[in-house]
């Protein structure tokens, strides 16, 4: 009987911290304020067809989660582009798209749309780099990506 | 009731006449006398190892205790630890990484321009070869490539699909920005 007191009485002071601290983190979780916005990417390839891009954003200041990826406005750019599931609930992605059709936009158009929840008040800072974006033929060619900010 | 009496010899004289128990007494009696300070040093021996194996069993029960509150304790760290959030099927994971080593265009780095590259070879191989399967002469030249990634026997959109995968990991590129 007194092992038995005494293993419960173990667990109880292992288990009870554990809790705390787990329903603690809980809490924290819950109290900033949480809004949705949704973030566009546009890339300006010149009078060049875009035919594929890669690019990889993440938050340097405020804190956001990405909750979902939507594809692009031209239609060889419409469906929703790869990217990694780890990333959903994360603050950094990386997005890439091809397409092996003829119909290839060129000059500046939207190729994504990133929906982010954002924690807290602070206006959050994005970091934006083009990783590469080709041509028909497969090729690297130059090109500007930018973003702006969605109501 | 009385058949019962009977049948299980209820009224059996079981006490011992006090000749049977004299003559006993007289057939197992000691020999010699023992001396009273033999029969305390044998006490004396006796009682103290009962008490020795007293201790060592309580010692022993009292490790035990503490043993099995170890492993308790043990166990509930590792659930504390939350191992079941960790990263996605093992499965994908592995094939991911067989992914990662797939560098189409040679260039050192997988990313998108790999699997779109795939893509148009596949599409071009499908235009003069109505199948890719590894049997026909396209779908051999392109499983020499090591372009089968998924290992299933055919050069197909799948393939394409992990490759482009594997380009957009974040495990992978960490610290390009």
């Amino acid at each position: 009987m007194k092992e038995i007191t005494a293993i419960i009485l173990m667990s109880i002071s292992i288990i009870v911290p554990v809790l705390a601290q787990q329903s603690e983190q809980d809490i924290t979780t819950i109290q900033p304020r949480v809004r949705f916005a949704p973030l566009h990417i546009y890339l300006d390839s010149g009078n060049k067809s875009l035919a594929a891009y890669q690019f990889e954003l993440k938050a340097v200041t405020g804190q956001i989660k990405i909750v979902g990826v939507e594809g692009g406005q031209h239609k060889a750019f419409k469906e929703a582009p790869y990217y990694d599931p780890a990333a959903l609930a994360n603050d950094r992605i990386i997005i890439a798209a091809f397409n092996t059709g003829s119909e290839l936009p060129t000059g500046r158009t939207r190729i994504a749309t990133i929906h982010l929840q954002i924690i807290g008040d602070a206006e959050p800072d994005y970091e934006l780099k083009l990783v590469v974006a080709g041509d028909a033929d497969a090729k690297e060619i130059p090109a500007e990506i930018s973003f702006e900010k969605g109501e | 009731m009385t058949e019962k009496k009977g049948h299980f010899d209820e009224d059996l004289d079981l006490r011992i006449s006090p000749k049977f128990s004299e003559d006993l007494n007289t057939l197992f009696k000691p020999q010699f006398s023992v001396p009273s300070e033999v029969d305390r040093a044998i006490m004396d021996q006796v009682n103290r190892r009962l008490v020795q194996r007293h201790w060592r069993h309580r010692v022993f029960r009292h490790v035990s205790i503490w043993r099995i509150a170890a492993a308790a304790a043990v166990i509930i760290f590792a659930f504390s630890l939350n191992l079941t959030q960790k990263s996605g099927p093992i499965t994908s994971r592995s094939v991911l990484v067989e992914a990662q080593a797939v560098d189409i265009d040679r260039n050192g780095r997988v990313d998108i321009l790999d699997a779109f590259k795939l893509a148009r070879h596949i599409e071009s191989a499908e235009s003069t070869d109505k199948s890719l399967s590894l049997v026909s002469s396209t779908g051999q030249a392109l499983q020499k490539q090591g372009w089968d990634i998924n290992g299933d026997g055919l050069v197909d959109r799948n393939d394409v699909d992990l490759v482009a995968l594997s380009a957009v990991r974040l495990d992978k590129n960490k610290g390009v920005l």
